[in-house]
């Protein structure tokens, strides 16, 4: 009779409460992919940022304009391999509700500044570039709306109206943004920058923000001071920063979603390791004659703690794989339905491989005490104790 | 009948008097349960604090008007010829200086630094002219005094003030080339207001280039029943391709957003708890109901009928999650009530509140105790009511 014949029977002896058990850490580990899959996708920007990338935004804040003119007063820096700028457009299709992010981009620049991320076919960069009322839309925002290319989509600003007094823009799609790393957003729009500086009515000439890369990153700080001293105690002060560090800051105004996955992880953990823990040691002293009996027949200390231990990790095994197998069943399935809000839902490799390292914590954990109890048990007293 | 409940009641008093036998199992159920109860209230709590953020900060006699379709105070522009001609409509109170209580406003963003996480996060800079306060009721200035109009001066929300840095009275805050000194803190009913910095419009507008642009108008009505008529003059005039709506119905909309979100996320996870707290729960009733078989058996054998058995189980059940419901409620109240936090606001900017607990809370979080106290106890309860006799005291 081989030590896993025996793990598996000591574990099913009492069906019930083998499944209970299994099925309280089926939950935990099901809350915890769920959750961690959650904060990943939330702090996605901060992953995907390129390590060359800088920010230029309002000093006042981002949501402040800076000129068009800056444009080309930052790309004369040295450092500075290309530059590209942006303007938030506020857009919604049909009713407010449905929130879009739309920016205006200069095609060219856009396109060549963020090759790392985004892959734009030759005919759709050609024609996004010519066609004055084009745009390229990410596949995620093609599939959420069922949009091909070619279609003419009306969309909605709400914080621009056309000189004519419409509030609608009717643009064309010319082609598709594809993501080139999997957990890059593509739920987004970009139109040209000349037809919207042309058309909109409020402010001529202004701009977002601007993103460049740096010839190195080891070149990011000295370029960023340098753009930042450039227009010091202009009317329209710059404040410089990494993509990463910009995303970072981003994230943290929605709030400390990583302290409250850590609370709700460390609650549901907590819960199961008092059932499971408490079961384990329950059903080891339920067997003492039992563990008496093979010691008698030469079991040794050590090999009883492996018994226990090997129950207790396979417990956590049984029950964590089919709760993470859950939580990415779960994720893949609300991907399509949360991605507006949290792009890149995913319960990825890094996420599974952790909880197996928790599993193995957790088992270990939850058979210690017990697995101390069997091997310091006395033959006399086991057999002994009815 | 007496017999019966007499049954009853020494049955189920022998139940909890067994509790201590089995007291680190029926501590695990406690503590399941106990936590479930303060992740759903702490959720809970969460929205609702946003929530009564929100809604206290709108009144029904107070009309707010933007932009058409801005949705929002960060989106929308007032021209100063719009403005006149709006403080020209019906139903608008009236100052003791007999001139409509008519504010116009901007709101800009400026960045502050978060305490919590030190990272730049957006706050609101808010220029207000002279009726920017008396048109807002139970505005109270409690620190310093208000700015003076025409110079750098702002005054904040006390709210703010606790989440962010660098703003309290004295201290000297650059937005861009503009400096600006804190001379006062105010207090505006715990409402959105007090996340807010307002200075002097005219010299906000000059700073920030913004000459003669408004964003809002707010306007005092002589009573809540007057908006409609403000509305159909509004509506009238094509000059005025505005939205009016009352300042409550307008904070109402950006507080259901979040707080839904919030209730979205909360209860689905703590009902996913309960399930794994109710797998504890079933597995110490089990573990009761095996431990008194013989007891059990033995009140069966001289005379006691199967429902005591029942009873007394449920009963054991239902008092352990109960005292996990207790726990948890004074734990998420001494923890997490009052707890203050921040977020992005429909408006783009930050919004400071405090979770809140309410009586009605608790008791949803009490209820799904409750409900996994029953759910946990039922089916052994059943399984102690059916034990044969014979099998019982032969058990051990």
């Amino acid at each position: 009779m081989n030590d896993l014949l025996l793990i598996r029977k000591n574990l099913f002896r009492k069906k019930l409460r083998a499944i209970l058990m299994l099925f309280s850490i089926l939950i935990a580990f099901l809350i915890f992919g769920v959750l961690a899959g959650f904060e990943r996708a939330f702090n996605a920007g901060e992953d995907v940022a390129a390590a060359d990338r800088l920010m230029v935004v309002n000093k006042i804040n981002f949501t402040q304009p800076l000129p068009i003119a800056y444009v080309n007063r930052v790309r004369a820096i040295g450092g500075v391999r290309q530059v590209t700028h942006f303007n938030w457009f506020g857009g919604y299709y049909q009713e407010p509700k449905n929130f879009l992010i739309v920016m205006a981009v200069e095609p060219e620049s856009y396109m060549q500044v963020y090759q790392d991320q985004i892959d734009v076919a030759a005919d759709a960069r050609q024609a996004f570039i010519r066609e004055r009322t084009g745009v390229l839309v990410g596949e995620a925002m093609l599939k959420k709306w069922g949009w091909k290319v070619g279609d003419r989509v009306p969309i909605m600003s709400n914080i621009f109206t056309q000189k004519n007094g419409s509030r609608t823009w009717d643009f064309t799609i010319v082609g598709a943004i594809v993501a080139r790393k999997p957990n890059i957003d593509t739920n987004f729009m970009v139109l040209q920058y000349e037809y919207f500086n042309e058309t909109q009515n409020l402010g001529r000439d202004l701009i977002g923000w601007m993103a460049l890369n740096t010839s190195s990153p080891s070149q990011n700080d000295r370029v960023a001071k340098a753009i930042d001293q450039m227009f010091a105690n202009s009317l329209y002060e710059t404040s410089t920063d990494t993509e990463k560090a910009f995303n970072k800051a981003f994230a943290a105004q929605l709030g400390n979603i990583a302290l409250i996955v850590a609370l709700v992880v460390g609650a549901a953990f907590a819960t199961i390791l008092m059932i499971v823990g408490n079961t384990m040691v329950m059903a080891v002293r339920e067997r003492t004659r039992e563990i008496g009996v093979l010691k008698t027949l030469g079991f040794s200390g050590g090999r009883i703690v492996r018994l226990i231990l090997g129950e207790a990790v396979l417990l956590a095994i049984l029950g964590g794989l089919p709760g993470i197998a859950l939580a990415a069943l779960f994720a893949a399935a609300m991907e399509t339905s949360v991605g507006n809000f949290i792009p890149g839902f995913a319960v990825t490799p890094g996420i599974a491989l952790n909880a197996i390292l928790l599993m193995l914590g957790f088992g270990l954990a939850t058979g210690l005490i017990p697995a101390i109890t069997g091997m310091r048990l006395k033959i006399a007293t086991a057999l002994g104790r009815s | 009948m007496r017999p019966f409940f007499l049954q009853v009641a020494a049955v189920t008093l022998i139940n909890l008097k067994s509790i201590p036998q089995r007291f680190w199992l029926s501590l695990s159920t406690v503590v399941a349960v106990a936590l479930v109860v303060v992740v759903l209230l702490s959720f809970l709590a969460m929205a609702n604090g946003f929530q009564h953020t929100l809604t206290s900060s709108g009144a029904d006699d107070l009309a707010i008007i933007l932009r058409g379709g801005s949705q929002a105070e960060i989106n929308s522009t007032v021209s100063r010829e719009q403005v006149r001609l709006i403080e020209e409509g019906p139903g608008i109170a009236r100052g003791s200086d007999g001139k409509p209580l008519v504010s116009a406003e901007l709101y800009l963003v400026v960045d502050g630094l978060k305490r919590s996480s030190q990272t730049k996060a957006n706050l609101p800079l808010r220029g207000i002219g002279k009726d920017g306060a008396t048109v807002r009721k139970g505005i109270k200035i409690v620190e310093g005094r208000m700015f003076n109009p025409g110079a750098n001066e702002i005054v904040v929300g006390r709210a703010l003030l606790r989440e962010f840095q660098g703003l309290e009275i004295g201290q000297t805050v650059a937005f861009a080339t503009s400096r600006w000194t804190v001379v006062g803190v105010f207090e505006a009913n715990g409402s959105v207001f007090e996340s807010e910095i307002w200075a002097d419009l005219p010299v906000v507008q000059s700073l920030f280039n913004r000459n003669n642009i408004f964003q809002t108008v707010r306007v005092r009505l002589q009573s809540a029943a007057a908006l409609e008529a403000l509305q159909r003059f509004v509506e009238a005039d094509p000059r005025l391709k505005l939205d009016v709506k009352s300042e409550a119905a307008y904070f109402a909309e950006q507080a259901s957003q979040t707080s839904d979100l919030i209730h979205k996320l909360g209860w689905p996870l703590s009902i996913t708890m309960a399930l794994g707290a109710l797998a504890g729960a079933l597995n110490t009733m089990y573990s009761s109901v095996a431990a008194r078989a013989v007891e059990i058996a033995t009140l069966r054998a001289i005379g006691f009928g199967g429902t005591p058995a029942f009873v007394g189980t449920l009963v054991e059940s239902l008092v352990l999650a109960a005292l996990g419901g207790i726990i948890g409620t004074i734990a998420t109240s001494l923890v997490f009530d009052g707890f203050s936090a921040s977020t992005l606001g429909a408006s783009f900017t930050q919004v400071v509140f405090s979770f809140t607990l309410s009586p009605a809370l608790i008791g949803q979080a009490v209820l799904l105790a409750l409900a996994v106290g029953l759910a946990g106890g039922l089916l052994p309860a059943v399984r102690a009511a059916r034990m044969p006799i014979v099998a019982g005291l032969s058990s051990s």
